[in-house]
């Protein structure tokens, strides 16, 4: 130690904000000297840097006041502090933290979408049977209403037609041993579509009618709606929905253009939930017309008619449905005896078309691309 | 408007000291600001957001550190990890809230019609609740000299005033928001103090109102030709800094403000250009990664099938995320350089503290609270930075 080099600082004792001018000596330990007395002192490996701006340096000590600083503006002084403390950085930011953090936030992430993934449809499965039946239908009385909205049209009520098509949904019905309410429409639209709501609504869109040949293909899809109300999927889906958006979102938090991340992450978990819900309804719906002594084909082929041949699509992540034709394959697979009675005769077959030509031309609904049966 | 933009504050001349009277000074580098941010930024990439903690927690140290009253800089002593300690107690408690908040949800579909609403006004209180607990915690963590500013007063009972005062200012169409401002502003500073110096919030609603009323009756009509939007923003928001400096008092020292109406004008004008900039270079991305995806599609299909299986297809989905995210982090770059160092810097450099002495021997006081407000804040998406 150069005797006579007087180190100063200005000591600020945590206690009040009085700048205390003290000189610096360097013994066991940072001794701090207020007018020849020492005042406090700081072992060596205890300090450290608190931030400052560049040109001063600012102690803390870790085993003092949580507040006492030391500041240190003349440059020898500062040289002298950082060849005693050799501790000045420790526990500050480093490489070695940044690291850390990047590891156990890819950690935290890949567990979250493991939970979303494996987690959540186990509890959607778990949870839907659970709940009441109320509590369903009335999700399904807004959902329907939205439902209304996208797809515009009314429903049809031709006597006639609505006989025929109560007497197929009722033959259905008992064959798929449905011990749900269900309450089924036909609905003016010209979207080839069908779909099933929550509490056992299910819709049939006139589009579709108009699309189809024979009884057989319309009992096949309204077989697989039935697949969806008596397997309860509009509820898993929407326990699936709300828990991938909760997990998604809470991964992703605030990043800016956080929200299209979650929508973009949970398009693709919920198609992926959907196409295993859409082939346990077609697993439904075979063994219905099977029961009923009909072949589910017609209705594998109603499917490629609407869609288009499947040549030059790919499946993608983003695909709420299996391809049709791999549907279509499923439902020829079965070449079991189909002797069964013809479920509608010509004379119904006929009304259940025209059921919705009472009907004043409704406004018709928009092209829809997501086929949703 | 043009010869506003490029400000004065590093050409000034240093006016004669005036006893009594100090200037805030801020030291900070730009480069290592914007070094900092970008940085935090990619990290937050890399982290899939948890780095925000720590970026903001950066961003703070740079800037309270680089502000110094008198000579003396300011210090923020809070972490990254007690923000994500917070966060993370904020999850606890909002995940059954949510779950609730759905519930209830369902049982408000009978009632239909205010369904929604009171659930709303539930949503906005909490805010106001995490906002008030958040700047506590931001407040505990800032010290000077030594000793360190606290809160106390009560984040329920902010929350009640903030929903009470809003309503009003509703209610009136806008014109009681300046005394809305005055009153929560009051309510936060006096439960505000430096170690044992008490602070106060004498700024009134009328003096507020009559030097912004007529900015607020320009800027409705201005939205239908945009172009002046901006400006008046700027000079209504130089104007309420003004206000708000003028009319703290922490024991008997005071603050002026001498922000001129112009000073923000050209930060908003940059980040509106960034914006403009980086959306432009989104979109043109965009058209490129559909043209090929659209090419790619060797389809008899329509027009709008083509388009819908270009856009399913998994590639083109990963580009178009991908040029999303970027763009998106990067207008949060510019927007944390322009809106929240530059404004900064200009805000506090028009700063003169009156009576620093009263200051002087200051007794140390008040206890440390946990980012759980924060946490909170973040979880709404009402984070402040």
């Amino acid at each position: 130690m150069v005797l006579g080099a007087e180190h100063t600082a200005v000591f600020l004792d945590g206690r009040s904000n009085r700048k205390r001018n003290v000189t610096l000596r360097f013994a066991g330990g940072l001794d701090i000297a207020e007018e020849g007395t020492v005042v406090d002192s700081w072992p060596y490996d205890q300090v450290r840097r608190a931030d400052s701006p560049p040109q001063t340096l600012r102690l803390r000590c870790a085993t003092a006041l949580p507040l006492a600083r030391l500041e240190v503006s003349d440059a020898a002084t500062q040289g002298a502090i950082t060849a005693y403390c050799r501790s000045l950085d420790v526990g500050g930011a480093s490489a070695g933290q940044t690291w850390r953090i990047v590891f156990w936030s890819l950690a935290a992430a890949a567990s979250i979408l493991l939970l979303a993934f494996f987690g959540i449809p186990f509890a959607a499965d778990r949870l839907a049977p659970m709940l009441p039946l109320s509590i369903e239908q009335r999700i399904g009385g807004a959902v329907e209403k939205q439902a209304a909205f996208m797809f515009g049209g009314k429903t049809c009520n031709g006597a006639e037609g609505q006989a025929a098509f109560t007497k197929l949904v009722d033959k259905l019905k008992t064959a798929g041993g449905i011990d749900l309410p269900l309450e089924a429409h036909v609905v003016s639209s010209r979207v080839p579509n069908a779909y099933a709501l929550p509490g056992g609504k299910v819709y049939l869109l006139d589009g579709l009618l108009k699309k189809a040949d024979k009884p057989d293909e319309i009992a096949g899809v309204l077989a697989h709606e039935l697949g969806h109300v008596q397997h309860r999927d509009s509820l898993r889906k929407i326990i699936q929905t709300g828990g991938t958006s909760f997990l998604i979102g809470l991964l992703f938090g605030d990043v800016t253009g956080g929200s299209a991340v979650l929508f973009v992450g949970r398009s693709l978990f919920d198609a992926s939930y959907s196409r295993d819900q859409e082939r346990a309804a077609d697993a439904f719906a075979v063994d219905v017309m099977r029961k009923l002594g009909r072949s589910p084909k017609p209705f594998g082929d109603l499917l490629v008619r609407v869609t288009g041949s499947d040549a030059d699509k790919s499946l993608t992540l983003l695909s709420s449905h299996p391809m049709s034709e791999d549907r279509l394959a499923l439902m020829s697979k079965d070449t079991s005896a189909r002797e069964g009675p013809e479920l509608l005769s010509a004379a119904e077959w006929k009304a259940l078309k025209s059921i919705c030509s009472s009907l004043a031309k409704g406004e018709p609904g928009t092209a829809g691309f997501k086929i949703k049966w | 408007m043009n010869e506003t933009v490029s400000l004065p504050f590093d050409v000034s001349p240093v006016p004669p000291p005036i006893p009594g009277v100090n200037r805030i000074a801020f030291s900070g580098r730009r480069a290592d600001f914007r070094r900092l941010v970008i940085r935090g930024t990619a990290l937050e990439l890399v982290t899939v957001g948890f780095y925000r903690f720590w970026l903001a927690t950066d961003m703070r140290r740079h800037l309270w550190s680089n502000t110094a009253v008198d000579g003396d800089a300011a210090e923020y002593t809070g972490t990254g990890k007690e923000l994500l300690i917070g966060f993370l107690f904020a999850l606890a408690i909002l995940a059954p809230i949510y779950l609730a908040y759905f519930l209830v949800g369902l049982e408000a579909e009978r009632i239909k019609a205010f369904a929604s609403l009171p659930l709303g006004v539930f949503f906005f209180l909490f805010a106001q609740f995490a906002i008030y607990r958040a700047r506590r915690y931001r407040l505990t963590r800032t010290v000077w000299r030594g000793v360190r500013f606290w809160m106390t007063g009560s984040g329920i009972s902010y929350a009640w005033r903030a929903g009470l005062w809003v309503l009003f200012a509703i209610v009136t169409i806008g014109f009681a928001a300046p005394w809305a401002k005055a009153a929560l502003e009051r309510y936060k500073m006096r439960h505000t103090a430096y170690g044992d110096l008490q602070g106060r919030f004498e700024g009134t609603g009328w003096s507020l109102f009559k030097q912004t009323w007529w900015m607020w009756l320009l800027l409705w009509p201005s939205f239908l030709i945009l172009i002046p939007v901006p400006f008046i923003l700027a000079a209504i928001r130089a104007t309420e800094w003004r206000w708000w400096t003028s009319g703290i008092r922490i024991g008997d020292v005071g603050f002026t403000c001498k922000l001129n109406d112009s000073a923000l004008i050209g930060l908003y004008w940059k980040v509106i250009g960034w914006s403009v900039l980086l959306f432009t270079g989104l979109g043109a991305w965009f058209g490129v990664v559909f043209a090929i995806g659209y090419q790619s599609v060797s389809a008899s299909v329509s027009e709008e099938q083509k388009f819908i299986m270009a856009t399913q297809k998994l590639p083109v989905l990963f580009a178009l995320g991908f040029g999303y995210i970027l763009v998106a982090l990067a207008v949060g770059v510019v927007i944390r350089i322009y809106l929240t160092r530059d404004v900064w810097q200009r805000v506090v450099e028009s700063i003169t503290v009156q009576n620093l002495a009263a200051a002087d021997n200051v007794k140390a006081q008040g206890h440390l609270v946990s980012a759980l407000g924060e946490g909170f804040a973040d979880s709404l998406d009402i984070a402040g930075f």
